[in-house]
């Protein structure tokens, strides 16, 4: 999941992208108001954390701003306001969820996971899909009941494709998700991780479309 | 006070109109008795004058002296007298009168426990009297003052005239009403003027109050949301850090991630201390009166500041002329005057700049050669947690308040300005008036 961080304070930015990333997301962050205005253009990002407190900028206006460029990612609002009608006003400008600071790394992983389900049309917090349950919260992957270890990025890429049953995923799209701009990435590396996917959970999982892309194979 | 305007209007006017009204009934009355009397006497005169010319052919016709009975007529009595005062005619009333031969004029006389007003003129050939009951005056009069008693039946149907025209009269106040009971504590809206001019600076007045209300309201509300914001982050960043510590597994990134929570407890502190600074200051309003060594405050103040500035090759220079601009004060609050103006001045400064402070007797004045402050910001600086465009410094936003408070306590005004050539530059300067406590 690609979350971009708009965050001024450079301890809070620095710790959210480093402990997302640690929790299984791949993260931007702008510390910047005014390219937070084109941020989301940057990316396919799933979903966006947005402080609230910029300086010079507010945070609202560049929320408003996004939505009335059509941006339709799911936001977090993160802020040190917290009277009611703060938290009103974020949330009537857009917003799709609010915490307040000091808030806990694992909550906020938490929110995110339940803001992409719920954008998935998807209720329950497990992610299934045949033999195979994927529980985005523990990071962990059943296979007819039996805990599978997985590398991060496999994880991270199952999930992806767990999350968009029926489509088609080129490798670029892909490559967009698991990677940051912090990370640089191998050539092949997409192959790699689905290599490794179908050696611990099957080869009928993953199904590769000529040209096109990768998706998952029939539920069996 | 809470009485109705309707009901004070109503009794003002019930308590005007109604003594008028019994004045107007008393002199009305006065006035209808002097011209009933007058009307009646000069009836009765002419009448007993009429009578004395007949006094010569009713004596001729006399016989014997035999009394001459008239028709007597209700309320009305006459008597003639000739001039040995023996009775020529009388009516039946007539005959009580008394003569009183040689009396012209008018007595009031008592008899059949009636009042009696009777004309006597005499003359040589007798004495006439003309009688007339007062009550038959009064009668007349009482029929003038009835026509005043119809006001006591127009009286109340005129209040409830006035009621309604009143009710009507104060509709825009009771609109006015609605529309305060209606309305959001924290609606700044003006409200509309299309109002009676007497409701106008009423309603003025009510829009301003609403305007500095609105103002304050809003003041306050940024004023929380500052302080919340630098309160509530450095916070955040200790606990994000920590998490990190207990998650991450990479030593090196662990090691990162301590000296993050390290740093973000330094900044909390600093935080703390400002704020116990600013409030000690807010409690103080007298200074310790002791000389001051400008050179001395300068310099320590600089040397506070040296690392930071070495650090980002800033160079800061002193220029002292003299003294500066006040001889006496409190040597340490100064130097942390200096120190925070210099320290925002080597923080917000590109790396590599020129920082100076020049201590003269009119001014101390603070410049860089950094970005300066965009001029919608410019009015705010100073603002408690108040910080403008943000920059990788970091800062509390109370250091300018302290700065501030610092100067008032010393009567010193702090202007705040961009340089034509780039950068900020901050001058202290002599309150004209005397200091504020």
């Amino acid at each position: 999941m690609r979350i971009l961080i708009i965050e001024d304070d450079p301890l809070i930015g620095d710790g959210l992208q480093a402990g997302l990333t640690a929790l299984g997301f791949s993260c931007d962050w702008l510390r910047d108001g005014k390219l937070a205005l084109r941020g989301p253009d940057a990316a396919p990002y799933d979903a966006a954390i947005l402080d609230l407190g910029l300086p010079g900028v507010d945070g609202l206006d560049v929320l408003a701003s996004w939505r009335r460029s059509g941006h339709a990612l799911p936001v977090l609002i993160l802020t040190a306001r917290d009277a009611v009608d703060d938290r009103i006003r974020g949330l009537d400008s857009g917003g799709d969820d609010y915490l307040v600071k000091p808030f806990a790394l694992g909550e906020v992983a938490a929110r995110l996971r339940a803001l992409l389900r719920r954008r998935g049309g998807q209720a329950s917090p497990l992610l299934q899909h045949g033999r195979i349950s994927l529980d985005p919260a523990a990071r962990r992957v059943l296979l007819d009941g039996q805990p599978v270890e997985l590398a991060a990025r496999e994880l991270t890429l199952l999930e992806l494709l767990l999350n968009n049953k029926g489509r088609v995923l080129s490798r670029a799209q892909i490559e967009e998700k698991l990677y940051d701009w912090a990370h640089e990435v191998e050539s092949n590396a997409v192959e790699v991780h689905i290599h490794h996917l179908r050696k611990k959970l099957g080869s009928e999982l993953i199904k590769t479309r000529r040209g096109l892309g990768y998706t998952l194979g029939d539920e069996a | 006070m809470s009485s109705s305007l309707r009901g004070t209007v109503g009794r003002s006017l019930l308590k005007t109109i109604t003594p008028l009204w019994l004045l107007a009934c008393v002199v009305v009355g006065l006035l209808a008795h002097h011209e009933v009397s007058e009307l009646y006497d000069e009836q009765q005169q002419l009448f007993a004058r009429q009578l004395y010319h007949t006094l010569p052919q009713l004596r001729a016709s006399q016989t014997r002296g035999q009394l001459h009975e008239a028709d007597s007529a209700d309320h009305q009595a006459v008597a003639i007298w000739d001039s040995q005062a023996k009775p020529l005619v009388a009516d039946s009333d007539g005959m009580a009168l008394s003569p009183r031969p040689g009396f012209t004029g008018f007595v009031t006389s008592l008899h059949h426990n009636e009042i009696w007003r009777v004309y006597y003129y005499s003359g040589e050939q007798g004495t006439v009297a003309v009688a007339q009951e007062e009550g038959e005056r009064w009668e007349l009069m009482r029929g003038l003052l009835l026509a005043q008693l119809l006001w006591l039946i127009v009286l109340p149907v005129a209040m409830l005239a006035i009621w309604w025209a009143l009710g009507r009269g104060l509709r825009p106040l009771d609109s006015i009403r609605q529309l305060l009971q209606q309305r959001r504590t924290d609606d700044d809206t003006p409200l509309p003027t299309d109002v009676p001019t007497e409701i106008r600076p009423l309603i003025d007045a009510m829009n301003q109050l609403i305007a500095r209300v609105a103002s304050t309201l809003q003041h306050e509300r940024r004023f929380t949301a500052d302080a919340a914001h630098e309160l509530r982050s450095p916070l955040a960043g200790l606990r994000v850090q920590a998490e990190l510590v207990q998650l991450l597994d990479d030593p090196a990134a662990r090691h990162a991630a301590i000296d993050k929570v390290l740093a973000s407890v330094d900044r909390a502190s600093h935080l703390v201390d400002e704020l116990l600074a600013l409030a000690r200051l807010e409690q103080q309003h007298t200074l310790p009166f002791a000389p001051l060594s400008w050179q001395a405050i300068a310099e320590q103040a600089m040397a506070e500041v040296a690392a930071a500035a070495a650090q980002r090759g800033t160079r800061i220079s002193l220029q002292l002329d003299g003294h500066g601009p006040q001889a006496n004060g409190d040597a340490s609050l100064l130097q942390l005057l200096l120190r925070n103006l210099l320290d925002n001045a080597v923080r917000y400064s590109p790396p590599g700049s020129q920082v100076r402070l020049i201590v003269s007797p009119q001014q101390l004045l603070v410049e860089d050669n950094g970005p300066g402050i965009a001029a919608e910001h410019l009015p705010r600086i100073g603002e408690r947690f108040y910080r403008p465009a943000g920059q990788d410094a970091s800062g509390s936003g109370l250091g300018l308040s302290i700065v501030g408070r610092i100067a008032n306590l010393h009567g010193l005004q702090v202007h705040w300005q961009n340089r034509s050539e780039g950068g900020l530059c901050v001058t202290l300067q002599p309150h004209r008036l005397p200091p504020a406590s």
